[in-house]
């Protein structure tokens, strides 16, 4: 395929998981409104950082007048997953030069990290980056497009909508495929018992236990299951 | 003045996470057992993500049947496990939740 297909292939592909990018960007706009951001503060926090949960947990912590440190800590540890794609990509990735990999470093998020990753394992795609293209930037733009939506529209969301619970889906369909050997679920299952019982924690610190919690649980498990 | 400065270290912490191997390091230089601990990163955090949005109203945990949230999840991560496409989920949880708020009155 030609670079010029590949990118217009990634434009097509990415473009169901509008439906799930939209209510997220509403609601991470509507955030940064109710956290007492100006427009142009949570225009500007989603334009840079570009990650809906990274967004969503700034505003929670800014809202709740939390030291600097804290918040930017908070936003690193949900965060660190980007880590980790980031080393699954890079062999793919090795190739390009340094100004294609600072580009699509950019451009990364959960939805197109797992399609590129499908798309990258196969041999025929020589120019498979430009799919990878394709796919960031329409993410890219319908992402702020909505964020900006959220902003405008601010408060008017009527609460009956519970859009809110999109962010929980969105993640139910990320989490699911993420969940494939016995120590993965361990690490889900105990990540989830800590984060519930450590939500009185402040800063939304039961998340950064409960992560810590959950790939301490999936460690244990995967090297009990080496030495039988 | 503190907002300008969180947006931009937040967005430096993102992008420098999005980068690190991509364009800065090379994977296999990197410790075994931290490479073994990065790959349970995706489940632990999403988990740690979901959970609170199913279980917690209120700051209080609600495991009972009364809690639509915690019945359109179980539903949205059976759809998940079956039809593995990420849309799937919000497609089938959003109007199970819109109708047990509704059918709950």
């Amino acid at each position: 395929m030609s670079p010029r297909s590949e990118f217009l292939a990634g434009v097509r592909d990415i473009a169901p998981v509008l439906l799930g990018t939209v209510p997220f960007g509403l609601v991470a706009g509507v955030a940064a409104v109710s956290a007492g951001l100006s427009a142009l503060e949570g225009l500007a926090l989603s334009l840079f950082a570009f990650s809906g949960i990274a967004q969503l947990i700034t505003c929670q912590l800014l809202a709740a007048d939390s030291p600097v440190i804290v918040t930017v800590g908070a936003a690193f540890v949900v965060s660190l997953r980007l880590l980790m794609y980031s080393a699954a990509l890079s062999p793919h990735l090795a190739h390009l030069n340094r100004r294609w990999r600072a580009l699509l470093a950019f451009l990364m998020t959960d939805q197109s990290f797992a399609m590129t990753m499908h798309i990258a394992t196969q041999s025929d795609r020589p120019h498979f980056h430009w799919h990878f293209l394709g796919a960031g930037v329409t993410l890219y733009c319908a992402w702020q497009a909505s964020v900006a939506l959220g902003i405008a529209v601010g408060a008017q969301v009527p609460p009956a909508w519970s859009l809110d619970f999109a962010v929980t889906l969105t993640f139910i369909g990320l989490l699911v495929p993420a969940v494939r050997t016995r120590a993965d679920l361990a690490a889900g299952i105990v990540a989830t018992a800590v984060a519930l019982l450590a939500a009185g924690l402040p800063y939304r610190l039961a998340l950064v236990v409960a992560a810590i919690a959950g790939i301490g649980a999936g460690l244990f498990v995967e090297k009990k299951g080496a030495h039988r | 003045m503190k907002t300008w400065l969180v947006i931009a270290c937040v967005s430096a912490v993102t992008y420098l996470l999005r980068a690190s191997f991509i364009v800065f390091a090379d994977p296999q230089k990197f410790p075994h057992a931290f490479r073994q601990a990065l790959r349970f990163v995706p489940p632990a955090v999403l988990a740690a993500i979901v959970a609170p949005g199913l279980l917690l109203a209120g700051g209080v945990i609600d495991p009972s049947p009364r809690n639509a949230r915690l019945l359109a999840g179980l539903v949205a991560l059976a759809v998940a496990a079956r039809w593995r496409h990420p849309l799937a989920p919000i497609a089938v949880g959003m109007p199970v939740l819109w109708l047990l708020q509704w059918a709950m009155g």
